[in-house]
């Protein structure tokens, strides 16, 4: 009896509506491989922007992502592993706020490695389509998964390394032989600058527009607008009359693709085709602070103020010249974090 | 038979809920009735209980005893000169009982109806009665006063110490409100121009992503496109150039969904990680090159040329 009374109290009230068994598979037809699933949760009460943060980033996780994922205090990380097993939930990504920092874990079920990102900064998605002109939001955007492209990461680092290969399976895979290209309409980026140490997360549509058509003639085609024909004197002369060319014709040239079909009615096949990117979703600014061997748990594979702490120790011991071969041999000590000879000469300069 | 009892009149209210349901509309303004109601069942009660000390304000009243009264009488028609300036009728009647002036700062501080004034006549406030304040007023002839009545000096002090304290204090609320609210949104950052210079070089890049992508999809769906897969003839052909197609561009991509850039990938131009999908595979490794030398001779150029896998297929 006791043991039944333990499991109602613990048990999570996960509703995931968007979740239908019988709606989605678990493994790819064509791919063969597993679909990985994920949950989007926090452990601790969110104030409001971060709240929609979550929900922003519950959306970018679509659609295999619990969207309406209710969470109650009482629920602990065991009541989540609990439940992602039978439903095949592949990742946790938890949203933290503490007075200081605002963080983001990315962890593999069940056993996996844990990252733990400190976001310096972050926009909603409600911030960004206010600061655009003409934000876009096509009605089945949120139907396929979205792209990946990680940019800057290099294969040196092993914290980076794993942190390429964790980003790289959260998203299905794509077979390029039997994609259908109307089913890329979402990207993310994830964008590692070395000198900073910032990861750049943005989120984009992927638009494709004819190229060589006049201004005049795309828009007509895609809108349905009639034209105003006041001051022509020959429906030729619309047709053909050069209108100037916007400034991002110039970046066109360097996005064109060739398409193998017709996407929708304006994209012919096998003519040229823009790629266009229009930034949707929030926008993240990042820090990889902490890599753990378990689900928040377990042995700390790297960790970003120990190497400053650790620097910091050994500075205040050997304060004169002989820092140099103190360093050298934490150095050695550490397993593979080359990029700390880079911030140690940087130091000391 | 008190469980028959409330069953009783259980089954009575359901017998009488049920005949009231039509009746629904005239329940509820009834009940909207009924909300407004409860402050003049207070006032009944506040005036009741006025008219008690009413009467022993008229027994202690002594006239002899300036000092109180004078104290006393300000108040009074302080109170009753602010409700009747300020027009707060329907409050009137909702002050406390309490003839303790510090209680009545804490309900000046507590029940705070948007208006400084409401404070600090509920501290100033003491349980005065009408007739007082009408022979006050009749005796002053209600002169250009100020808003405040007929103050006396120590009372203006107090009333402005008072008025001091509670700005000081809804300021200090403010400033804790409006930090609390700053580290709730710390980081937060509303991007204040759209395409700045940092975001055209990511979109950039990312589109550099995409048109990879999409010209390797493209590739490879265009090469096996003059095919036709029934045929099994054309089948092979169209299998060999899907795997060829497959892995130059494994070469250049080491996933498909996913490109790493070439600034800082020396990798990229390696061969595929996984092994069956390098091009030498099984041939690289001396043991497994000769495996089936035993029984064809003949053939080992022509494997070189192709990769293991297809030789299964033949």
């Amino acid at each position: 009896m006791g043991r039944f009374k333990n499991n109602k109290k613990g048990r999570v009230n996960v509703k995931p509506i968007a979740m239908k068994k019988n709606n989605q598979a678990n493994v790819d037809h064509v791919t063969g491989d597993k679909i990985p699933k994920s949950f989007v949760f926090s452990r601790t009460k969110l104030p409001a922007s971060v709240k929609q943060l979550q929900m922003d980033l519950r959306k970018l996780m679509l659609p295999y992502t619990a969207l309406s994922l209710k969470e109650k205090k009482r629920n602990t990380l065991r009541d989540f592993l609990n439940v992602s097993g039978p439903m095949g939930v592949t990742h946790f990504l938890m949203l933290k706020k503490t007075a200081s920092a605002l963080s983001l874990r990315v962890a593999r079920t069940p056993q996996g490695p844990t990252l733990t990102f400190k976001i310096h900064q972050y926009s909603l998605a409600s911030d960004i389509a206010q600061s655009q002109l003409r934000p876009r939001c096509p009605p089945d955007l949120f139907k396929n998964p979205p792209l990946i492209v990680l940019s800057g990461f290099g294969t040196q680092e092993l914290h980076l390394k794993l942190a390429t290969i964790m980003f790289q399976n959260i998203f299905p895979a794509i077979d390029i032989n039997t994609v259908k290209l109307s089913t890329c309409q979402r990207l993310v980026l994830l964008n590692y600058n070395k000198d900073t140490k910032l990861i750049d997360f943005r989120h984009y549509s992927i638009r494709l527009q004819p190229v060589g058509v006049s201004r005049r003639l795309r828009k007509f085609v895609e809108k349905h607008e009639v034209p105003d024909l006041r001051n022509l004197q020959d429906v030729s002369d619309f047709v053909t009359k050069a209108g100037y060319g916007s400034e991002s014709e110039g970046d066109e040239e360097a996005a064109t693709v060739t398409l193998s079909s017709d996407l929708g009615r304006v994209n012919r096949g096998s003519t040229k085709s823009a790629v266009k990117l229009q930034e949707i979703g929030p926008r993240m600014t990042m820090q990889l602070v902490k890599v753990e061997e378990g689900l928040c748990s377990g042995g700390i594979i790297f960790d970003e103020s120990e190497n400053g702490d650790e620097k910091i120790a050994k500075k205040k011991q050997n304060e004169d010249g002989e820092e140099e071969e103190g360093e050298e041999g934490s150095e050695e000590e550490e397993e593979g974090e080359e990029g700390s000879e880079e911030e140690m000469d940087e130091d000391l300069e | 038979m008190s469980t028959g009892d409330a069953t009783h009149t259980a089954v009575a209210e359901r017998g009488t809920r049920k005949r009231r349901v039509g009746l629904k509309n005239g329940g509820k303004s009834k009940n909207k009735k009924q909300k407004t109601r409860p402050p003049s069942s207070d006032r009944f009660k506040l005036t009741q209980k006025k008219q008690k000390l009413f009467q022993k304000r008229a027994r202690d009243y002594n006239s002899d005893d300036e000092e109180d009264e004078s104290k006393k009488a300000p108040e009074v028609t302080i109170r009753e000169k602010i409700f009747s300036d300020a027009n707060m009728g329907p409050n009137y009647d909702e002050v406390e009982e309490e003839e303790d002036g510090s209680d009545k700062d804490e309900n000046s501080d507590g029940e705070d109806h948007g208006e400084i004034q409401s404070g600090i006549t509920r501290f100033a406030a003491d349980d005065g009665c009408n007739a007082f304040k009408m022979a006050f007023k009749s005796i002053m002839k209600s002169k250009g006063d100020d808003a405040l009545g007929p103050v006396l000096s120590a009372q203006k002090n107090l009333i402005a110490q008072k008025l001091a304290e509670e700005e000081a204090e809804k300021k200090a609320k403010g400033q804790a409100r409006k930090a609390k609210y700053l580290v709730a949104e710390k980081g937060h950052v509303k991007p204040a121009n759209h395409l700045e210079s940092h975001e055209k070089v990511l979109i950039g890049v990312a589109t550099k992503g995409v048109v990879k992508l999409f010209n390797a999809v493209n590739k490879a769906q265009h090469a096996q496109k003059g095919l036709n897969a029934s045929r099994s003839k054309d089948a092979k052909v169209l299998k060999k150039r899907r795997k060829e197609a497959f892995f130059s561009e494994l070469g250049k991509t080491p996933r498909s969904d996913s490109k790493a850039q070439k600034s800082s990938n020396a990798n990229e131009e390696e061969a595929p990680a996984w092994a069956p999908l390098r091009d030498n595979y099984m041939l690289a490794n001396p043991k497994l090159k000769d495996w089936d030398k035993k029984q064809e001779t003949n053939e080992g150029d022509d494997f070189a040329a192709m990769s293991g896998d297809e030789s299964y297929e033949d």
